[in-house]
């Protein structure tokens, strides 16, 4: 088989891991072509983010100590996960050329106190770059060949949409081809950096939302890999959130429809981004687990296994939301006025999660991120709530949460909803808002946040989700 | 219109000689094809006035490089900057067909797509190895590629089924795609000759190169029959992905069994819905509209509602090439005429 593997910021956390993703790399490649994809250590992406803002500020003084904490953690990580002097001295002046260019990058930025996306990419991408040879060079001192790769080196190309570039998928899988198919025939294991690509011209971008796992997912549909193996620090993706339900059980199969609306179960799942060039491909994508390889995972195809007949599948709380509610008579038949409501939303950067409104047209419910709930009530007053406007009122609750229900074969059954909800109204609990999209795939329902654990707990028990 | 021209060969030549003729002729349809700049593998001559080819035919036939043009020659100078350096609308490039990495032609058309310039090629190379590649890179820079000349030469192959046959589904290709391998053949047939005959009075007309691998190996056949895959069936397949055979083994016997059952013997590059595009001789009925003989090429698409469309012509030659060059040139000024106006 040929196998597309990405381990995560965890699953590279410290040397230790580091030797592991190694050992269980070199296992797979024994009957196997392996490609890796890496992320930065954990939490090193968010410094370099911090100290290039930091910079941004002529900041200066801190440049220094961070680039030498850097430092010590990718060196104490070689330490601990490279054994071979040798490989251990070559990767050790490989991070420190990098750690030298990243700080006269800093240095630059803080003299010109700007950093535009362009040059955030740049900063962004030195979390890769010092993980990868790392990584190789444990493969290394495991007696397999290995060689490491930046996204650029390895021929993904994106468009110049700098911080959210997209792979031009084409001349991608040409040049991916072209260098990676002929290493990986002589038996080396190509070790690429993840999240970090570069335009035609040859500049650093980074793909944004789905990282790594989108460029695991671009690998392996270049190389027609058999399978793309996501491995996290999870067993799969679960009917339910363990911390909530303790019979909550991993999936062992999933649609990528299914999958992508359980993005919302956060971290622990697949961004709909990084589905994208599998599911168009039929690439099969499995969610692995590094501490437990024994597990096989999520298994994420085209059609799951025909067998799978239960219409729910699985049901997650989203908390950290509020809502908001706009009511306008002057809303009602006049053409546009949704549009103007949201254009205000769109204009100041809030993202709006959820909406329902009734025929009526008076009055349109949002679900937005908690944080942002001062910002949608006042933009939206201060633009359409002037004497005359279109909205009269605008009322909030900040203290709910969202419960989504999914499953791909909920599309046509009668009588899920109503079980839904009859479930609920047997607990005692009032809903405040519903929604269903048209794919059918997902009912997400809004109810006091005190309540949600008591919600999800009854509806994984009604539709058996701890039975497979 | 200014033309950037890559590669002095035989096709650049017939490209520099209809340009120079058209551009005299310059009342009549208002096109205005102005060569800025050529450049081959030893330097450039540059001139944003325009050059005139018939000074450096002169400095070639004394067997200089064009670059020791004393006025506007630039010795040393690489194609890749003089396409990003020079100003012009459109890069012709015409350089020899590497089928091994399609360089350095890939080269030069990426760094034209990078560089805002449209790109007219008659290389086969770049296509064979990078279609789908390319023809995304052109559009994501938002400029015209065109290579009808690289299928059929001068015979409008690729515009029949792409503008002729506009609406209606094509199913099925078959062609005649080669015309060396296609004179090889008919030699055989007609004249009753060996196959090392028939090729080697193939090479004494000029049809077939010393190393005659790229036309009865079938990979010329197999090119072109990627480029009709993508480019007309929308399939992204590149040169790996042909199952090809050439004429090597072809016999008399064989040809003389066909010709029993009423058949010729043919090398037809040949791509359906479902499979993989393939390349070898098989047998064709001699009343088939695609059985030609001699250098002729032939291509037949199989539509949904048209049924059976065949397009008949020379398939190679430098003029008739040239005359594709042409082509493009004036679909690309069409393109951004409407542009500029809208």
């Amino acid at each position: 088989m040929k196998i597309v593997m990405k381990f995560g910021g965890t699953s590279v956390g410290n040397g230790v891991n580091i030797r592991h993703v190694a050992d269980l790399v070199t296992q797979y490649s024994k009957d196997n072509k392996v490609a890796v994809v890496v992320s930065a250590l954990a939490g090193v992406t968010n410094s370099l983010i911090e100290t290039g803002c930091q910079a941004q500020r002529s900041d200066e003084k801190h440049i220094q100590a961070f680039t030498a904490s850097l430092l010590k953690k990718h060196t104490d990580a070689i330490a601990e996960a490279i054994t071979s002097k040798t490989i251990q001295k070559e990767v050790t002046e490989i991070t420190e050329k990098s750690i030298a260019e990243l700080e006269k990058v800093l240095t630059g930025i803080c003299y010109v106190g700007e950093l535009t996306p362009k040059s955030k990419d740049y900063v962004m991408s030195f979390g890769e770059r010092l993980s990868a040879p790392i990584v190789c060079g444990a493969i290394r001192d495991y007696k397999a060949q290995s060689q490491f790769f930046t996204g650029k080196e390895a021929g993904i190309v994106t468009n110049s949409n700098f911080g959210e570039a997209d792979p031009l998928m084409n001349y991608t899988t040409h040049l991916l081809r072209e260098r990676l198919d002929p290493v990986m025939e002589q038996g080396v294991i190509p070790v690429v950096t993840g999240f970090i690509a570069a335009n035609q011209d040859g500049i650093v971008t980074t793909v944004g939302r789905g990282g790594s796992d989108y460029t695991a997912t671009i690998l392996g549909v270049a190389l027609k890999a058999d399978e793309v193996w996501i491995w996290t620090d999870v067993d799969g993706i679960m009917t339910t959130d363990p911390k909530l339900v303790a019979a909550a059980r991993m999936l062992p199969q999933l649609s990528y429809h299914e999958a992508a609306e359980m993005a919302i179960f956060g971290a622990k799942a697949m961004h709909p981004r990084a589905l994208g060039p599998v599911s168009k491909e039929n690439i099969p994508v499995r969610i692995r687990n590094t501490q437990n390889p024994a597990n096989m995972g999520t298994l994420i195809t085209k059609d799951p296994a025909a067998n799978e007949t239960k219409p729910v599948k699985a049901v997650a709380m989203i908390k950290d939301v509020a809502m908001v509610n706009v009511y306008g008579a002057a809303m009602v038949g006049a053409p546009g006025s949704y549009a103007k409501v949201f254009d205000v939303l769109g204009r100041n950067n809030i993202n709006v999660m959820m909406i329902s409104t009734a025929v009526s047209e008076a009055n349109i419910s949002m679900i937005v991120k908690r944080g942002l709930l001062g910002r949608a009530v006042s933009n939206l007053e201060i633009a359409l709530q002037e004497r005359g406007g279109l909205i009269s009122e605008v009322t909030t609750e900040d203290d709910v949460a969202v419960i989504a229900v999914m499953g791909a074969n909920m599309k046509g059954s009668l009588g899920v909803a109503s079980k839904i909800f009859s479930t609920v109204a047997g607990k005692g609990i009032n809903i405040r808002m519903i929604a269903q999209g048209s794919s059918e795939l997902n009912i997400s329902f809004v109810v006091k946040e005190k309540d949600g654990a008591a919600v999800v707990r009854a509806i994984h028990e009604e539709f058996n989700l701890d039975k497979a | 219109m200014r033309i950037i021209l890559v590669g002095y060969g035989v096709v650049g030549k017939g490209v520099t000689s209809i340009l120079t003729q058209r551009y005299n002729e310059k009342v009549k349809d208002g096109f205005n094809p102005k060569i800025v700049a050529i450049a081959d593998i030893d330097g450039a001559v540059i001139n944003p006035r325009g050059l005139s080819p018939e000074k450096l035919d002169a400095i070639k036939q004394k067997g200089y490089p064009i670059s020791a043009d004393p006025e506007f020659g630039v010795p040393g100078i690489k194609a890749l900057d003089v396409i990003k350096e020079v100003e012009a609308e459109v890069v012709v490039e015409v350089t020899p067909v590497n089928i091994q990495t399609a360089e350095p032609a890939i080269s030069h058309i990426t760094q034209a797509f990078r560089t805002g310039k449209h790109v007219v090629t008659t290389n086969k190379g770049p296509l064979a190895l990078a279609m789908p590649a390319l023809t995304e890179l052109a559009e994501y820079n938002n400029v015209v590629f065109r290579f009808s000349g690289t299928v059929g030469g001068g015979t409008p192959m690729l515009e029949f089924a792409k503008r002729c046959l506009i609406g209606d589904r094509i199913l099925g290709i078959k062609g005649i795609l080669n015309g060396t391998t296609n004179y090889i053949l008919s030699e055989m047939s007609q004249n009753r000759v060996s196959f090392q005959d028939a090729l080697s009075s193939a090479q004494k007309l000029g049809y077939a190169e010393r190393e005659p691998s790229m036309d009865i190996d079938g990979f010329d056949t197999a090119c072109k029959t990627v480029i009709l895959a993508n480019w007309i069936l929308n399939q992204k397949v590149t040169l790996k992905d042909v199952d090809r055979v050439g004429i090597r083994d072809v016999t008399l016997e064989m040809l003389d069994e066909a010709a029993k059952r009423g058949n010729s013997i043919k090398l037809i590059g040949s791509i359906d819905g479902k499979n993989k595009p393939t390349v070898k001789p098989i047998e064709i009925p001699k009343t088939s509209p695609l059985c030609v003989s001699g250098v002729l090429n032939a291509v037949t698409y199989q539509c949904q509602f048209a049924a059976e469309q065949t397009i008949i012509g020379r398939g190679a030659g430098s003029i008739e090439t040239a005359g594709a060059v042409l082509r493009d040139l004036l679909d690309i000024r069409h393109k951004l005429a409407s542009k500029l106006l809208t």
